[in-house]
């Protein structure tokens, strides 16, 4: 399980790996790469470090992205979508067809997908891994959000059906793409909760090996793969043979694991080691979540924050660029939108959300708050002052302090544990919230901020968005909703309900000898066409 | 119990003795684990927030559900329903069954958990106090034999550096030398002797200065003590003083010590099983107490509980093995019969 390479075979291996660098940079740079091959001389199996334990392997109940790291690769979807364009392409389901009012989306199934255990993909399968959704419920937030309004899987033939909801979810087709509601077999299904989260059987390039929680997860290709989207580079079985997966909480035994050549590929590099990576010894890989970026987000009927010019000064006092530089990854960029710049229906609105400390003040001092000298402004005795309630990225909140302090505003930091914070969501008890939010669908924001979402975290009362988010999320026509996807985002992002102030960055690296590491839409990995070409 | 030849009145009334000698010491330990299970439900109950949100948010992530009617379904799945006297007093009837309840976070029974961390712990553990002590038994009768006073003086001062250099850190450094430098050991992972060998270093560095401060002073003390002078005035060989006068003066108060060790490296196998990465009750308990998972946190203190109050009595009982004066209030005043 722990490989640690001969150190004489490694220097020799050096000028081949350069060699693989130059290569893969260009593949890189045109995000697929068809000239390399894997080197059959070499074992395609790889030490991938992941950052803590996955919990639970069951892709449809965990939303955690290192759990998910391993359920890609051991279910399929139904469909698949290019990340860069957003457009959406068969994968289990050959076709599929959205009624108008988006209550009924029919799929056609492949005929010749089986599960690992040897069953045949079937609709019936799939109408079980639905209801089994909608039966854990709470248990699987993410994949049952996706289901929301969920009304029954209707079986025309073995591998024709329709889903079916109550009301219009847009968000569904989008769902079908991700591992949250990837295809798991029948018995998995009809399994518990807990089995589940131990052991699920997928359709998957790779198959569990095992799971030892805490220690290690192991996969193994599966044989007779022939069912890969036409995103992949290429068909059949996986080139990897295996893939383990160590469990290695601390992040400098990572870098070092990486360096030292007994890991292959690690999770999550700090941001602060990736200057050390970025020699040709190394590919990184780097891609934001996408969803809406880390930000504030606020609670209108809390404090000063009813006021919308307040909220508007602290919008423009976040030198957003500086926040990137100080905490950020060297490979992402600062947020130009309410929407983090890879997801679908991403706006620019550089301009809306730009650093203008003047505005801020002017927008203050206009609205009755006075400042004295470079102290905090105040209005009627009362000091401008926010909490802001998050249980991740403090150091993101330290810089945001340090900027809103500039612009005289006093922003008060209180980091709680994760459950605490969905505690505080769950009574409505903050001033705004500093977190991110990761869906692969634009209707991320009607989550977000629309009054009748369950999963609301911006407390807002504002009829002409609210028209907005649920008109979104009852047209069909993709251009049309483009265009209200872009007008709430300006409305969101003018009237600061949500202020971005990070675009997270997932940050990993491999060494060079490995290559073919993808993404998929959700910031996901895929190793299907992931290969090892040098030692 | 073929050619036992100790009669049956006598072995009788030892057993007696053996009995009122050691029930008081049983019912202390099964009153330190209730009072240790009482303090700390009452402490986790005492906290503000919800624990089934808290660990429903381990699996969920950002999109962790805030729906009361889907919360009230878990809790009552989880046995955390109902008013807290009645979970206190079902849970800990519970725990006679050995039954410790299902982990929140991970929907496994606890038991199952912690017999699957425990097994990892106490290797490490167990190392570390070999090591520890073996080490600093040598480090001991090395200070004492040292000449000239200055060498002893510096060899008395290398100990405690064990405690002065976090575990965090030696851990880096033993992993950046050991496992990525030369390869001989594995950064990570519980496969074998390999995988417990620099994590049992790590912890035995502090562990083993403790121990050298305990050693030092009793061999020290006794060194100074009339009995050696007379031994060494009769000219018995400086080999033979150490082991057999100073040496075994000093093993009493290192007997007590071992039990307050294993109540240390409890709480420092949180840090090295983190640092090296490896499955275990410290770190089962790191993520149990992020993820506010009660029952997991319950049953690590429940755990721990029953492994240090055995420790004591087992101390306890070997106190009567070693110390003759002891052995004589054992056996009833028969040594003086005899």
């Amino acid at each position: 399980m722990i490989r640690t390479r001969d150190s004489r075979m490694r220097r020799l291996a050096v000028p081949l790996a350069a060699v693989a660098a130059i290569v893969s940079l260009a593949g890189c740079a045109g995000g697929a790469d068809t000239a390399a091959t894997p080197n059959t001389d070499i074992d395609q199996d790889v030490v991938f470090a992941l950052k803590e334990d996955i919990v639970c392997v069951d892709p449809q109940q965990t939303s955690v992205t290192t759990a998910l790291i391993v359920g890609r690769q051991l279910t399929d979807s139904l469909l698949d979508q290019n990340p860069d364009t957003g457009e959406i392409v068969p994968w289990l389901a050959e076709s599929w067809d959205v009624s108008d009012d988006l209550t009924a989306y029919t799929f056609t199934l492949r005929e010749d997908v089986t599960f690992s255990d040897g069953t045949p993909l079937t609709s019936q399968t799939v109408a079980a891994n639905f209801d089994a959704v909608a039966g854990l419920g709470g248990a699987a937030s993410l994949a049952s959000g996706y289901l929301s309004g969920y009304a029954g899987t209707e079986i025309t033939s073995d591998t024709e059906f329709t889903v079916n909801f109550s009301a219009p979810n847009v968000q569904f087709q989008q769902g079908a793409t991700t591992m949250s509601l990837g295809i798991v077999s029948e018995a998995t299904a009809a399994a518990t909760a807990e089995e589940r989260c131990q052991s699920i059987v997928g359709t998957g390039p790779f198959v569990l090996e095992s799971y030892v929680p805490n220690d290690s997860v192991e996969i193994v290709a599966r044989e007779g793969y022939g069912w890969a989207s036409e995103l992949r580079e290429h068909d059949g079985d996986p080139h990897l043979s295996s893939v383990s997966f160590p469990i290695i909480a601390e992040a400098s035994v990572r870098t070092g694991g990486l360096e030292s050549g007994e890991y292959d590929i690690i999770q999550d590099l700090p941001y602060v080691d990736e200057a050390r990576f970025t020699g040709d010894a190394f590919h990184l890989y780097a891609k934001p979540n996408p969803g809406v970026p880390n930000s504030f987000i606020v609670n209108t009927t809390r404090g000063v924050l009813g006021d919308e010019a307040v909220r508007q000064a602290i919008s423009k006092s976040l030198d957003r660029e500086q926040i990137n530089v100080i905490t950020g990854s060297v490979s992402g960029a600062a947020p130009t939108s309410v929407l983090t710049s890879s997801t679908p229906g991403y706006a620019d609105l550089g301009d809306t959300l730009a650093f203008d400390p003047e505005g801020a003040a002017e927008l203050l001092e206009d609205s009755g708050w006075t400042r004295d000298g470079d102290g905090i402004y105040e209005k009627d005795g009362q000091p401008l002052t926010v909490t802001v309630t998050a249980f991740y990225a403090q150091d993101v909140l330290e810089a945001a302090q340090i900027q809103l302090a500039d612009a005289g505003i006093d922003l008060r930091i209180k980091m709680v544990s994760t459950g605490d914070f969905f505690g505080a969501i769950a009574s409505g008890d903050y001033d705004m919230l500093g977190a991110g939010l990761t869906r692969t669908d634009p209707d991320a924001l009607r989550t977000l901020l629309s009054t009748s979402s369950v999963a609301r975290w911006a407390i807002v009362d504002d009829a002409e968005l609210e028209g907005l988010l649920q008109e979104q999320a009852q047209t069909s026509d993709v251009e049309a909703r483009q265009e209200l996807v872009a007008e709430i985002q300006q409305l969101v992002a003018e009237r600061a309900y949500v202020m971005p102030t990070l675009e997270t960055v997932q940050l990993h690296a491999s060494r060079a000898g490995v290559e073919g590491v993808t993404f998929d839409s959700a910031a996901r990995v895929h190793l299907y066409d992931a290969m090892v070409v040098a030692d | 119990m073929r050619g036992q030849r100790v009669d049956a009145a006598a072995s009788s009334s030892t057993a007696r003795s053996v009995a009122r000698f050691l029930l008081p010491k049983i019912a202390q330990c099964v009153f330190v684990v209730w009072a240790t299970y009482t303090v700390a439900f009452l402490l986790i109950h005492a906290l503000p927030g919800d624990p089934v949100l808290a660990a429903l948010a381990v699996k969920g992530g950002d999109a962790t559900t805030t729906d009361p009617e889907a919360l009230e379904a878990l809790r009552a799945r989880y046995g955390m329903d109902g008013p807290v006297w009645q979970q206190y007093i079902v849970n800990f009837l519970a725990l006679f069954r050995g039954d410790l309840g299902v982990s929140i976070a991970t929907g496994q029974p606890v038991a199952d958990m912690i017999g699957r961390a425990f097994p990892h712990t106490a290797a490490v553990a167990g190392f570390a106090l070999l090591v520890g002590f073996v080490g600093a038994l040598l480090f001991t009768v090395w200070a004492y034999i040292a000449r000239p006073a200055w060498v002893r003086n510096a060899v008395t001062q290398i100990p405690p550096l064990g405690i002065a250099i976090p575990a965090f850190l030696s851990g880096l450094v033993l992993i950046t030398v050991f496992s990525f430098g030369l390869g001989w050991f594995p950064a990570s992972g519980t496969s074998g002797f390999v995988s417990i060998v620099l994590p049992g270093i790590t912890l035995a560095l502090p562990t083993g200065a403790i121990f050298f401060q305990v050693f030092s002073a009793a061999v020290f003390d006794a060194g100074s003590s009339p009995f050696v002078f007379t031994a060494n005035a009769k000219g018995l060989a400086q080999r033979t003083v150490v082991v057999r006068h100073v040496l075994r003066n000093a093993l009493l108060p290192s007997i007590t010590i071992i039990g307050l060790q294993i109540g240390y490296l409890a709480g420092g196998t949180a840090v090295v099983e983190t640092v090296f990465s490896r499955d275990g009750i410290g770190r089962l308990t790191v993520d149990a107490v992020l993820a506010r998972d009660i029952n997991v946190v319950m049953g690590v203190v429940v755990v721990v509980a029953v492994v240090y109050a055995v420790v004591t009595l087992v101390v306890d009982g070997l106190y009567g093995v070693i110390d003759p004066r002891t052995r004589t209030r054992l056996t009833g005043g028969k040594a003086v019969k005899a």
